[in-house]
């Protein structure tokens, strides 16, 4: 039996109508092909760069916060109501950035079944001199098996390896930038100058790049060892704990645990790179503006050119009608023919999406900035093709509806008497 | 014999542009098998009669009976399953669907009723089309095909669902003389040898002798009534 009996209708009007039944495809098509090359490359580039900061960052840092201010002790003593306690000029007591009992705390944290990995540092800023040349920089003492099990620094190295920190004495691993800015190379003896006085001759057993420009024109590793030599402290001094987690949308929930636990600041990465979010949010904002605009006006085409159809299709309308067709047919032939051109121009736009997005991800841009990046790291997730795929449909089901629901409505005798 | 169509105490007034009474008190009886005409001059309100009784024009006053319905009582959608299963038309400008070929012409009400799986009612239409002379022109789109070819593909198309009745609304109107005798032909072969009912509207009276019955219409009035 006919289950359909418009599509053949529907197949012969499309057809006939070749240009018409193109250019709104199109209009579809272009749609769908900015929202998935627009999409791709915006998220791509945030999810590159999330990736690399949350690879670069602890889920959760745990640290003392030096500028909190003491209460008076004044207050201590004169704690009756009614008593007003003012002390202007109240300076933070003289009190090293250390973490009490810190190696505690990271055997503790590292039995956290949440916890995936727990490195304990200790950081200091630092001159770093090879003979007439000095940068200033950070120096971080770790583990460096823990550090790297935490931010995979062997991924990244360059040149040396990261094993060698253990292996030689007095060994140093430089981020790219600091190296470069110093001119320093594989295995060149540099010395490190820290704020207290300290010097020690170190020498260069890697080369570091994240792709992060900040961290690595400033960070350099060492062992735990070593950066308190440079500190001139005790061997259980450490001044971080850096955890990273199975779960980074628990951060939030267990940073708040670890502070009123060990009572120290524990701050998540999403505290620690909140300018960084927000900035993605205004642009994903603007992004689904743009996407949504650019398929409410192939809406509008799909609209137009049914609209236009219906007109010049009159005649047919009411031949349809008057040979026995129901209104749901008639209003199902333009209601399809609007899917048929939303299906397939909605196809071809994700295929020419495809294209462009894969031609753009093999072309090597160089992206020197906030992230460096030999290649635009684009975003192929199939739920953006899903979606922008649903949205084309939907927006010309819309579109299609109305004339559709017009021309149901077409009175045959009208159109026979007024031949 | 049996009762087709009935129109009782029929009216029907135009409004626009002026009040106009057009159908002045019609009683009407179509029995099986009958070959009957409209006729009058124009403005005579022959076309409008038709619409009427044809289901196509619902506004009137008093009752039309199809069988044993009343076409104003049929909701849009079993009017459509009356029209596609009962009714066929015949137009006088031959209403086809020009981007389709002949053949599928013929086909739509079939594929719209779905008794016949696509292939038994393809072999149905190429039997109205033999029948009606353009078997040869199946295949060919209707817009490229002579005006007297393309009332027979409407005449063809009308007799697909082998309706109870067939409407023609001045089927030669349009035709130049020789092809007007074939048409009219081929209407009254359909009479004749497959007992089809037909009721036409014509001011053609070349033809009249051939026809069963006229009815005679004079602004709005049936003056004279052969049963």
């Amino acid at each position: 039996m006919n289950r359909f009996p418009i599509l053949k209708i529907v197949i012969t009007h499309l057809i006939s109508r070749k240009r018409q039944t193109i250019v709104s495809m199109l209009g579809v098509t272009f749609g769908i092909t900015v929202f998935i090359f627009q999409a791709g490359v915006i998220t791509g580039l945030q999810d590159f760069f999330i990736e690399k900061t949350i690879n670069a960052t602890a889920h959760i840092q745990i640290y003392q916060d030096k500028n909190q201010k003491s209460p008076p002790v004044l207050l201590s003593i004169y704690d009756e109501e009614e008593t007003w306690v003012s002390v202007p000029n109240i300076k933070s007591k003289n009190e090293l950035p250390k973490l009490k009992r810190g190696l505690q705390i990271v055997e503790i944290l590292e039995s956290y079944p949440e916890v995936t990995g727990v490195s304990p540092s200790l950081s200091t800023q630092a001159i770093f001199k090879i003979g007439v040349a000095d940068v200033s920089g950070i120096i971080n003492g770790v583990n460096i098996r823990k550090e790297n099990q935490l931010f995979d620094l062997e991924e990244d190295m360059v040149s040396g390896s990261i094993i060698r920190l253990e292996t030689v004495n007095n060994g140093i691993i430089l981020g790219s930038g600091l190296a470069e800015s110093m001119g320093t190379m594989l295995n060149d003896n540099i010395t490190v100058v820290s704020p207290g006085g300290v010097a020690l001759q170190m020498k260069v057993v890697g080369i570091l790049d994240t792709g992060l420009r900040e961290l690595d024109n400033s960070r350099a590793y060492s062992s735990i060892r070593n950066s308190q030599k440079l500190m001139d402290v005790t061997g259980n001094y450490i001044t971080n704990i850096n955890i990273k987690l199975e779960d980074v949308e628990q951060s939030g929930v267990l940073a708040r645990e670890f502070q009123s636990r060990f009572g120290y600041t524990a701050e998540d990465w999403k505290d620690a790179n909140e300018g960084i979010f927000s900035v993605f949010r205004i642009q994903n904002i603007v992004t689904y503006l743009v996407i949504i605009s650019i398929l409410l006006v192939s809406g509008f085409g799909i609209f137009n050119i049914l609209s236009m159809m219906i007109y010049e299709k009159m005649n047919d309308i009411a031949i349809l009608k008057s040979i026995g067709y129901t209104d749901v047919d008639i209003r199902n032939v333009f209601l399809l023919e609007a899917l048929i051109i939303g299906f397939l121009g909605g196809l071809l736009g994700l295929v020419i999406g495809f294209v462009i997005s894969w031609i753009t991800s093999i072309i090597p841009t160089n992206i020197e900035g906030f992230v460096s990046s030999e290649y635009l790291s684009i975003n192929f997730d199939p739920l953006f093709y899903l979606l922008a795929f649903l949205f084309g449909l939907v927006a010309t089901g819309i579109a299609g509806y109305l004339p559709a629901k017009k021309a149901s409505k077409i009175d045959p005798i009208n159109i026979i008497r007024s031949q | 014999m049996k009762k087709v169509l009935e129109a009782k105490n029929l009216n029907k007034y135009f409004h626009i542009p002026v009040d106009f009474h057009v159908l002045k008190d019609i009683n009407l009886t179509v029995r099986s098998g009958e070959f009957s005409a409209i006729v009058g001059p124009s403005g005579s309100g022959k076309s409008t009669l038709l619409y009427v009784l044809s289901s196509l024009d619902r506004e009137y006053e008093g009752d039309v009976f199809f069988g044993d319905v009343e076409l104003k009582t049929l909701s849009n959608k079993k009017l459509a399953h009356l029209r596609n299963k009962s009714i066929g038309f015949i137009f006088q400008f031959h209403y086809l669907l020009a981007d389709f070929t002949s053949l599928d012409n013929v086909m739509l009400p079939g594929l719209k009723l779905g008794d016949l799986t696509h292939e038994e009612l393809e072999e149905k239409a190429m039997q109205k089309l033999d029948l009606l002379g353009i078997a040869d022109q199946a295949s060919k789109r209707v817009n490229r095909l002579s005006g007297g070819q393309q009332q027979r593909v409407s005449i063809a198309r009308a007799l697909i669902n082998e309706p109870q009745i067939i409407f023609c609304d001045e089927p030669t109107g349009n035709l130049d003389s020789k092809n007007a005798r074939i048409v009219y032909d081929m209407l009254k072969n359909l009479t004749r040898e497959f007992d089809q009912t037909i009721l036409m509207v014509t001011h053609d009276d070349s033809y009249l002798s051939e026809i069963d019955r006229q009815i005679k219409l004079l602004d709005g009035k049936i003056l004279d009534r052969q049963t």
